[in-house]
């Protein structure tokens, strides 16, 4: 059992050559976080096209809360911070700490996930579903899997937790930490342009019922310009 | 930009850089909310400038320093910004194809697009020419009462023109109230536009009506399957699902809607 854990504790961190000079496993995480980049990017576009087209409410002013958001993105901003605290901690293999920040990490996304929950579950009651109106599909659809990737690092961040634990985690392995932190601070950027795309520009958009003037035809329109 | 993995301490900032970076991002933020907190200024068009600029500067903040591009190896950051630009260009694509860049209203997708088919009803109701046996239709928006005729008025005694008035709900939503229109879920044959799949078929509800419940009229039955539609579901009828058919549907509808539907409902037999 020993000899499993010193190999395993050994085999990622043999830095072979490689025609990059970058490590394979950090070149992967970066080429996965592009490619995630285009799918975030269909949804964002597929929200902006249909922005305003809703023809049944609620549309989004009359349901979208931006300052219980502002909260909830400040604490995924503490979380990002939590996680360099904590690859820091790795690198001087403070390994109480490294514990600790990728802990703090994941309950801070987890807090996350509460608000989320908490305004899904608002919207439904609401009368604001997947399948009331446009905004509500896109709405639901692009925050939906912004949601499932943090609920996803928060279970990739405890896992990490775990072999922490168990003294496993430390400068010779602390790739496992940067990988796992460059996935978080990517669903942190992701919410960053969520927020406000979906909230600071978007969040006030009332329905085509309103004023048929208002639904925008074009970029320009879109963006407010004319 | 070193890639020198020698230098391998410089690659990361400082704790106190990370304290740093993360109150820019606080305040930026903060920024950001201010600029929409008067309530004036929010959705204005002026705004979204500057808070595109905030969030494009966090975002930069986020991967050149809390992600290390600034410190890493120079491919990952073109990596990383090649999908980015990937990313804007399916924007960008899929806005040119829907909604165009000129104020020309979606051009591309207004030439290309299928015509209504009606099966979609629900989408197309608004773009649905009304059926022609009826009285006025009513434009959207619900500037309806000035077009139908409320029950009690001396011109609809006739209770044909009420079972008209019913059927012309059924068919667009638009009564004095608004609703969604039946047709969306439920079909009646013969009656053109009502072909609804997800709701029971309504053909002869107005025979089968009063035996539904034991000891409730046909009447009541009608009356409280529309304004209390998880009430009482029937066992048996065909796609007759509790909970799909929601009270939030028919809240719009006014006494006298109502009472046109039932009398509407009754006639088919």
């Amino acid at each position: 059992m020993a000899h499993h854990t010193e190999i395993s504790h050994h085999a990622p961190e043999e830095e072979h050559p490689t025609t990059t000079g970058i490590n394979n496993r950090k070149l992967l995480m970066w080429v996965f976080l592009s490619s995630d980049c285009l799918f975030f990017g269909s949804l964002i576009a597929t929200y902006m096209v249909y922005r305003g087209q809703s023809l049944v409410g609620p549309y989004p002013v009359d349901i979208i809360d931006v300052p219980i958001t502002t909260i909830s993105t400040f604490v995924l901003l503490c979380s990002s911070f939590a996680m360099v605290r904590a690859l820091a901690a790795t690198n001087e293999d403070r390994q109480g700490a490294i514990i600790f920040w990728l802990l703090m990490t994941a309950f801070l996304g987890a807090i996350f996930i509460g608000f989320q929950v908490y305004e899904f579950n608002l919207f439904k009651t609401e009368g604001l579903r997947i399948d009331t109106n446009l905004f509500g599909t896109t709405f639901f659809t692009l925050t939906g899997f912004h949601g499932a990737h943090v609920t996803l690092g928060i279970v990739w961040l405890l896992g990490l937790a775990w072999v922490a634990k168990k003294g496993r985690v430390g400068p010779k392995t602390a790739l496992d930490v940067e990988l796992a932190g460059l996935y978080w601070h990517f669903v942190d950027i992701v919410w960053i342009v969520i927020f406000t795309l979906l909230y600071l520009i978007g969040g006030f958009d009332t329905g085509p019922a309103g004023d048929p003037s208002l639904v925008p035809h074009s970029i320009t329109g879109f963006l407010g310009l004319i | 930009m070193s890639s020198d993995p020698g230098v391998h301490e410089s690659r990361h900032p400082t704790l106190k850089q990370y304290v740093g970076i993360a109150i820019f991002l606080f305040v930026v933020t903060l920024i950001e909310f201010v600029i929409i907190l008067p309530v004036d200024f929010r959705g204005a068009g002026w705004t979204i400038a500057p808070l595109a600029i905030l969030s494009a500067i966090k975002f930069a903040a986020v991967i050149f320093f809390y992600m290390h591009l600034k410190f890493d190896n120079r491919l990952l950051t073109w990596v990383f910004l090649g999908g980015l630009a990937l990313g804007f260009a399916v924007v960008f694509a899929l806005v040119a194809l829907f909604l165009s860049w000129t104020p020309s209203p979606r051009s591309y997708a207004a030439e290309h697009a299928q015509p209504c088919t009606f099966d979609h009803e629900y989408v197309c109701a608004q773009y649905k020419p009304a059926p022609t046996p009826l009285p006025t239709p009513t434009p959207e928006g619900g500037a309806a009462p000035t077009q139908v005729p409320a029950p009690d008025d001396a011109s609809v005694n006739d209770s044909g023109e009420l079972v008209a008035v019913g059927q012309q709900i059924f068919l667009t939503g638009q009564g004095e109230g608004t609703a969604t229109g039946c047709y969306t879920c439920h079909t009646i044959a013969g009656l053109e536009g009502a072909a609804g799949l997800l709701g029971p078929d309504l053909t002869n509800i107005g025979a089968e009506a009063g035996n539904r419940q034991p000891g409730v009229t046909a009447d009541d039955y009608l009356r409280q399957s529309i304004t209390e539609p998880e009430g009482f579901v029937a066992e048996g009828v065909e796609r007759a699902v509790p909970g799909l058919m929601l009270m939030a549907l028919t809240s719009g509808l006014t006494e006298n809607d109502v009472d046109a539907l039932v009398a509407f409902l009754k006639e088919q037999q």
